[in-house]
């Protein structure tokens, strides 16, 4: 769902990590345990693994050992803010099979921009670029391809764009984002500190979501730091 | 019409380019060579991730440069 899944929409080129969304239910748990097995993967940091931390929105971390993935990072995670549950993003889901059969399941490219709209910078320039490479790969869009363009897209020249060919799906998502009018005037400032504006408001909400999963964390360690303490 | 050539670096349009099935194995290429030179699967320390806890900070990148790589901010 993270960096790798990047990768294949074309927002970045390499992803050191692996983030993978999962159904936190008993026997997924248990098949995902075997596979973590495999990897000679270790869980690092806290939370620990179990069902009620990924309940709650926290990420579990592991760092394999396995020659092959040596050091590898695996973020496992049930819950991302602002995104549908999971069964909802897994109908909805991107698959890929390579030619040896490998397959692939992905979130799906609005489920994506959707998940990367946190408190980081890092994942901004991101959201960009996913929305770019998808701009690239449809020349032919259909209409839901468009609405979600004007619904998402951060680049204020092809918003403007968007916006002039498709006046009447503009004028629909007004509602929905306001700095759409900015884009039927092709009023690139205005798009601009509009984008600024929404990129604040969910970094904003972002921050308010991880508050109090962070204050549990921070105990966390403590209780984990008192545990270690000699006699 | 705009394009893409007109607003973002070549190498990103080149990048847009590819199946992502093309994006993968050109990935995994990039990774194998990024592990030979010595590169560090570690996490970079990002103070703002909701799961930084301040750790000290992971060998140095042989390359220097982050693994997701970011061109540009765009003023956005």
């Amino acid at each position: 769902m993270g960096g790798q899944a990047c990768v294949f929409y074309g927002a970045v080129e390499f992803s050191r990590d692996a983030d993978i969304l999962i159904l936190a239910d008993p026997p997924n748990l248990d098949r995902l345990a075997l596979a973590l097995a495999d990897l000679v993967a270790e869980s690092i940091a806290v939370p620990p693994f179990s069902p009620e931390y990924l309940a709650r929105g926290h990420g579990v971390h592991f760092r394999c050992a396995h020659p092959e993935a040596f050091r590898m990072r695996i973020d496992v995670m049930a819950k991302l803010r602002g995104v549908d549950p999971f069964a909802v993003v897994w109908d909805r889901r991107t698959t890929i099979t390579d030619q040896d059969g490998t397959v692939f399941e992905l979130l799906s490219l609005p489920d994506l921009v959707l998940s990367k709209k946190t408190q980081r910078d890092k994942d901004w320039p991101v959201i960009r670029r996913l929305l770019e490479a998808d701009f690239q790969a449809r020349p032919d869009a259909d209409e839901r391809a468009i609405r979600f363009w004007l619904r998402e897209m951060r680049t204020p020249e092809l918003l403007i764009e968007l916006a002039t060919r498709h006046p009447a799906l503009t004028l629909d998502l007004f509602p929905t984002r306001c700095l759409l009018e900015a884009a039927r005037q092709r009023d690139q400032a205005g798009v601009e500190a509009g984008l600024m504006a929404e990129e604040q408001k969910e970094r904003e909400r972002d921050r308010k979501y991880w508050r109090p999963l962070k204050a549990e964390l921070v105990e966390l360690r403590a209780q984990l730091a008192r545990r270690n303490l000699p006699n | 019409m705009i394009s893409l050539e007109d607003i973002c670096e070549g190498e990103w349009v080149d990048w847009y380019k590819l199946t992502p099935l093309e994006r993968w194995h050109e990935s995994d290429k990039l990774r194998t060579y990024y592990l030979s030179l010595g590169g560090s699967l570690d996490p970079e320390p990002d103070s703002q991730s909701p799961f930084d806890a301040g750790s000290p900070p992971s060998p140095r990148l042989v390359d220097g440069r982050p693994s997701l790589r970011v061109l540009r901010r765009g003023g956005v």
